[in-house]
């Protein structure tokens, strides 16, 4: 037992300084993933065609290709066509992109959600179209959203640390945890400790996606 | 039935001849060759023989000590060709598997691997771990960078970015004599190769001769300054296991002293960096001194 204290004791800067990375790679991903989410969401929720295929381009590209995959061609890929990509840029666009398109599928159905009688309704008493959008179709969208948007922002947490397995990207708490691992042969302590650090973030969010659903959510 | 009562005892009687004659330990009925000596019942070189291969733990992607030959598809190199020669002391196949730098020790603790030969520096603290054999190498550190970097050796690296593998000995290394420096960790030197190629980093440093192999794959990257560190090569073995400690030491200290290492050096080597053929002196205590512990005190 005291193995395990002493561990995070005398690594303490190392695993601190992997816990801000992952924090700081979570908020910046998280960001890009919300705003395009959103917009190619819209696009896939679009009444013109081609604004409908061009967001399903982007959605079956993203969820189609590895996380992995994706970062390796954002970074070395991107590099070698001579592209001077920093590390931190690549991995925060393709986390982010990579989780845009769950996203926009999630908001899409969203919006699909809303009962044709709804819009119906508005229209018919007079409301214009835009109206009706801003008054009953993306308030009732966003509240059925929030619950498996809070799923999407878990398993996007769970994937930063894709990017502290490749390429030297960045220092994240899994990298980090490697590192101290190569040097002590600790394992076990270790990784038990990264855990504990993703456990802290991961929770955190499920708090928090709980409050906004508690204030916002329609339960069915 | 009684057609087939005879039938069977001639099946079984063929069956039992042929067990008798492959089933003698010392390989008689195979076309191996005949192992040097028989081993004490119970230690793992008695082990290994009954079990008819040894598993060594290599580099992949690491030449001229362990890598893939693209044409056969074989792993080869300096590293692989001692793992056959301990395996031909044995009289049994050598397997060779991955190990890298980060889980190669980690393969012998838990025994996917008998003997680990990848490149592997011997320090203290890995000897709290595992034990080692004499050295069979000895590397120096050195720093690669593209043809038209101004760095000119290790003093040149404060804040620029270096790259070097997880588990090695440069980490420790960099912070010793370039503390300004920027690491960039990656799992395998192959990784390096592509960050340096590309320019996500500046350099990359480890032993001379993974560098050399890098230069050998593209020659527009380049070596610059001295050795900084010395990097005393040893096969890795079994924490406790004397007796195959011993072995695998004598089997090195034979192939040092037969000319089979100048052999080894000139195919491997030599040829690459034009430099004549060395044997090290260098004892396990002289590397162990060389690297005292740090993290396991």
């Amino acid at each position: 037992m005291s193995d395990l204290w002493e561990v995070l004791v005398r690594h303490f800067p190392d695993f601190r300084s992997g816990f801000l990375v992952t924090l700081k790679l979570v908020a910046i991903s998280l960001g890009i993933a919300l705003v395009v989410g959103t917009i190619v969401g819209a696009l896939r929720a679009a009444p013109t065609r081609w604004a409908r295929w061009l967001g399903g381009l982007y959605v079956e590209f993203f969820r189609n290709v590895p996380l992995l995959v994706l970062l390796t061609i954002a970074y070395a890929g991107l590099r070698r066509a001579g592209v001077d990509i920093p590390p931190l840029v690549a991995a925060t666009a393709s986390l982010g992109l990579y989780t845009a398109a769950y996203v926009a599928e999630t908001i899409r159905s969203g919006v699909f959600s809303v009962s044709k009688g709804q819009i119906e309704a508005s229209l018919s008493m007079g409301m214009t179209s835009r109206q009706t959008l801003r008054h009953v179709v993306i308030p009732q969208a966003v509240r059925t959203v929030i619950p498996p948007l809070g799923s999407l922002v878990i398993a996007m947490i769970k994937n930063s640390a894709i990017i502290g397995a490749a390429l030297a990207l960045a220092d994240d708490l899994l990298k980090e945890a490697r590192l101290i691992n190569a040097r002590t042969f600790q394992t076990n302590e270790v990784f038990f400790w990264a855990a504990v650090g993703y456990l802290l973030i991961t929770v955190t969010a499920t708090f928090a996606i709980r409050y906004l659903e508690r204030r916002l959510a329609i339960r069915r | 039935m009684r057609q087939r009562g005879r039938w069977l005892a001639a099946v079984l009687t063929t069956v039992a001849l042929l067990g008798v004659a492959c089933g003698d330990d010392n390989g008689g009925g195979g076309g191996t060759p005949q192992p040097t000596g028989q081993f004490p019942a119970g230690s793992t070189m008695a082990e290994l023989q009954a079990a008819g291969e040894v598993v060594i733990g290599v580099k992949f992607d690491v030449p001229p000590f362990g890598f893939t030959n693209p044409q056969t598809d074989e792993v080869e190199g300096f590293d692989v060709d001692l793992g056959k020669a301990i395996a031909d002391e044995l009289g049994v196949e050598a397997r060779f598997v991955e190990a890298i730098s980060d889980n190669r020790i980690p393969f012998l603790q838990d025994g996917t691997v008998d003997i680990i030969l990848s490149t592997m520096t011997i320090t203290t603290d890995r000897d709290a771990e595992i034990d080692f054999s004499e050295p069979y190498y000895v590397a120096e550190g050195r720093v690669l960078v593209p043809e038209d970097s101004d760095i000119t050796g290790v003093g040149d690296l404060g804040g620029r970015t270096v790259c070097t593998a997880l588990g090695s000995t440069y980490e420790e290394n960099l912070k010793e004599n370039a503390p300004d420096a920027e690491l960039r960790l990656v799992d395998t030197y192959s990784e390096c190769f592509e960050l340096v190629q590309n320019g996500a980093v500046d350099a990359v440093s480890t032993d001379d001769v993974i560098l050399t192999g890098m230069i050998i794959q593209d020659d527009t990257l380049k070596l610059v300054g001295e050795g900084y560190t010395t990097e005393p090569y040893g096969a890795g073995i079994a924490e406790g296991d004397t007796e195959f400690q011993e072995f695998v030491s004598e089997v090195i200290a034979d192939v040092k002293s037969d000319g089979r290492w100048e052999q080894l050096y000139d195919e491997w080597i030599g040829q690459y960096t034009g430099e004549p053929a060395e044997v090290p002196t260098m004892t396990l205590e002289e590397a162990l001194e060389l690297r005292p512990c740090v993290d396991t005190c």
